[in-house]
């Protein structure tokens, strides 16, 4: 059974396109590298799922025994894949969206997703922590995609469009904020000092893509002195 | 554009959030009871005060999470924000909820 | 009749006059309602001893801050009614009134983006028909003749899948409109008073009385309320509520140009309109801001996206410059329709919730609420425009046609 299902799933996650895989080459011949040096990629296909809890409650407690603790303010990551840098999806990282609504996410694959056995997989595993009390565990795998923007320029093509204040000193490693990018919803997360992964919704994928490279152009110029 | 203080994200552009109307505008405790005039006014009519208004705002494209706003509508002056469920700071606890009562009824 | 060049006016229109002790009738708010309404009890109902009361200068409120578009393509008989008599004087009031005020019937075209844009201005075009309101349906080709500077090509965001047109209709000189109803309403004797805020009123039980203003008291038999984004403030003086928000509602120029524009252009779903001014401005705007304002000014974000819009359908506009925007007060209602008619207050009566688009109405409120404020009941064109509606649950919904309203 597990095994027919597991094999279904191959065959289901053969046929996906991720939401900005025709940018692909523009990604790679858009990259610039160098002192002023930026590159941007999809990361496609991570796993992610919705968790809804109230901080105190049981359920809470539960579910951030699964993953290693629930973030409990605006901007933090909890989880083993909190320390993730740039191109490492190894861990699971829990995002804080809001008081009572956290991002997780994982790398693709069967372990967490599962193949339907509760409990093997991550998801089963926060489903089985949940055990239908108030709260929620969903997977929204297939709503966001992942972005990542790394090297010396990442900030400053980001400033471009984004009104946060991302001076390292108030944006540290490790912080990630739902906020907006040109007129796109996404979930900024600084990965490193350098490299940020920007989760914005499948439909917008395409348009933040194209956008990202437009404020990437410049560093590609050679500068005037 | 305005500036918000959400009070679970801090400050944000205007554009992360949307407005939701006066705010304290309680549902009617037995709206079947309601006459025709009554349930108009709970529908159609909120106060469109010159001056210090208390507001709803959503932050929407962050924490999500409603809150309320005191905000002067004709300098736009942001006096307050302040928790769902908590009372207009600039009135005693008392006075708001007559404030209420007043405007379910008047 | 269009003149290439604005009209010479003299000096003075009006006389600046203090007010008397106590009139027939007194209107609250020198806008272009309210002057409408005193040009109309004058001429229609004999009333001239009225005075106009103006807390700032004439026309300083909306009157002189909107985009000045008059169209009467509305989707409810109710509506179309209304906006088609205030049209149809729109169409005699430059002779009437003796003063060439730009009237110009370049026609008013609503683009249809998606099929349902498409369904809804189609029923809107059956039901104008019906309504004998000039309308047609045309189609990108159409489109395109009318106005070649509107992309009308298939690999934009929103492409143009056709569009409501209605020929009658167009803009005006929104200031000398003013003045063309100041300078009638003096000549009957009207008093314009200027600087002069109502405060307050005076009350005989539950009828009012007079009213109080920054110049001293002032006794009425009736009291006409014209004060457009601040009905609530006068509203609540009074000792009533009504169901209106007040919203800034922002538009812009560009700097001069060439004529490149013949008509007016207004879309719904990317959310702009745009027309050219005689001098050569392009003229645009959108959607109110959405919170609560009495600021007469609202945020960046919202021309900017207009300009992005207008942009997207115009091309051509990609060079040009903003040259000034600013905002006004509008007063909006939840069925995007006015309300006209009487008060819970004995002898005062209402007209307000014009909300983003009461320019094009301004000659048939002022015809039906002076009727209204003469005879003490509504004409027959704004009895469904009352305040009751909101109790009955009649209301004239015009979302879809007023959505970017104006
Ligand atoms: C940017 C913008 C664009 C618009 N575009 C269009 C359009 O294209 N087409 C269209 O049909 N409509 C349009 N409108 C709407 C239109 O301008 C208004 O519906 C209409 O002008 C309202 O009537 P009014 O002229 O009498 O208002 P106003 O000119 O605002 O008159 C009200 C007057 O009352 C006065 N007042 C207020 N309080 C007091 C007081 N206490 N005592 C004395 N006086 C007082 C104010 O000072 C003001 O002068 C637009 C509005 C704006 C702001
Ligand atoms: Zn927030």
């Amino acid at each position: 059974m597990a095994q027919t299902a597991e094999r279904e799933n191959d065959v289901i996650r053969g046929l996906r396109r991720s939401p900005a895989g025709h940018l692909a080459d523009a990604f790679s011949q858009g990259s610039v590298s160098g002192e002023q040096g930026v590159t941007l990629r999809e990361v496609p296909f991570l796993t992610m799922i919705g968790v809804r809890a109230a901080p105190g409650s049981a359920v809470w407690d539960r579910l951030g025994a699964v993953m290693g603790g629930l973030p409990e303010r605006y901007g933090q990551v909890t989880g083993s894949g909190a320390g993730d840098g740039p191109g490492t999806e190894q861990g699971v990282s829990v995002l804080w969206l809001g008081p009572q609504e956290f991002l997780v996410i994982a790398a693709d694959g069967p372990n967490a997703l599962g193949g339907g056995a509760a409990g093997a997989s991550l998801l089963g595993g926060l489903l089985d922590a949940l055990a239908g009390d108030p709260g929620q565990v969903v997977d929204l795998s297939a709503n966001r995609t992942t972005f990542e923007l790394a090297g010396p320029s990442a900030r400053a093509v980001l400033e471009k469009s984004c009104a946060l204040d991302l001076h390292p000193r108030e944006f540290t490693v490790g912080t990630a904020v739902n906020t907006q990018i040109g007129l796109i919803p996404a979930v900024l997360w600084k990965v490193d000092e350098a490299a940020f992964r920007i989760f914005p919704r499948a439909s917008f994928a395409d348009f933040l893509g194209r956008w990202l490279l437009d404020g990437m152009r410049e560093y590609a110029a050679v500068e005037v002195p | 554009m305005l500036l918000f203080s959400c009070p679970n994200c801090g400050p944000r552009d205007e554009t992360e959030f949307h407005y939701g109307g006066q705010a304290h505008v309680p549902y009617p405790k037995d709206a079947d009871a309601l006459t025709d005039k009554e349930w108009s006014e709970f529908l159609f009519y909120r106060d469109n005060t010159r001056g210090d208004f208390a507001e709803r705002w959503v932050h929407s494209t962050g924490c999500r999470q409603w809150f309320n706003m005191l905000r002067d509508t004709v300098s736009y002056e942001i006096k307050a924000v302040y928790p769902m469920g908590g009372s207009r700071p600039d009135q005693p606890p008392a006075t708001a909820a007559q404030t209420q009562q007043k405007g379910q009824q008047s | 009749m269009t003149t290439e060049h604005l009209p010479e006016h003299p000096e003075f229109l009006w006389r600046n006059p203090d007010p008397k002790k106590s009139y027939d009738a007194v209107i609250v708010g020198g806008g272009g309602h309210g002057l409408a309404t005193a040009y109309f009890l004058a001429k229609n109902h004999g009333m001239t001893n009225i005075a106009v009361l103006e807390k700032g200068w004439l026309a300083g409120g909306n009157m002189a801050r909107n985009t000045t578009i008059i169209r009467s393509n509305y989707l409810w008989d109710e509506s179309a009614a209304i906006y088609e008599h205030s049209l149809k004087l729109w169409e005699i009031l430059p002779e009437e009134l003796d003063y060439d005020f730009l009237f110009s019937q370049r026609g008013v075209m609503n683009l249809a983006h998606t099929l349902g844009d498409v369904r809804e201005s189609m029923r809107r075009v059956g039901a104008n028909k019906l309504n004998g309101v000039d309308a047609e349906w045309l189609d990108p080709q159409q489109v395109k003749e009318l106005c070649p500077i509107l992309n009308i090509s298939d690999n934009i965001r929103y492409p143009v899948m056709g569009a409501t047109y209605q020929p009658r209709a167009g803009i005006a000189k929104h200031d000398h409109v003013a003045w063309a109803f100041a300078r009638k309403c003096d000549e009957m004797g009207v008093d314009i008073i200027q600087n002069c805020e109502v405060t307050g009123f005076l009350k005989d039980g539950n009828k009012v009385v007079g009213v109080k203003t920054n110049r001293g008291t002032i006794n009425t038999e009736k009291v006409g309320l014209c004060a457009a984004g601040h009905s609530s403030v006068l509203a609540e003086m009074a000792g009533f509520r009504l169901p209106i928000q007040s919203h800034p509602l922002q538009a812009l120029v560009s700097e001069l140009h060439e004529q490149v524009h013949p008509t007016v252009v207004m879309s719904n779903h990317v959310h702009v309109y745009v027309s050219q001014a005689h001098k050569g401005e392009l003229v645009m705007g959108a959607g109110v801001d959405s919170y609560n304002g009495y600021g007469q000014r609202g945020s960046f974000h919202v021309i900017e996206e207009q300009m992005a819009a207008a942009v997207e359908l115009f091309p051509i506009f990609a060079r040009a410059h903003v040259l000034r925007t600013w905002g006004g007060i509008v007063d909006t209602t939840l069925d995007a329709s006015p309300i006209v008619g009487l008060s819970p207050v004995e002898n005062m009566y209402v007209n307000c919730g014009w909300g983003t688009g009461g320019f094009k109405g301004t000659p048939g409120a002022g015809l039906t609420f002076a009727h209204t404020i003469a005879t003490g009941a509504p004409h027959a064109l704004n009895k469904p425009f009352s305040l009751e509606r909101f109790e009955t649950g009649a209301l004239i919904d015009e979302h879809g046609a007023a959505a970017v309203a104006h």
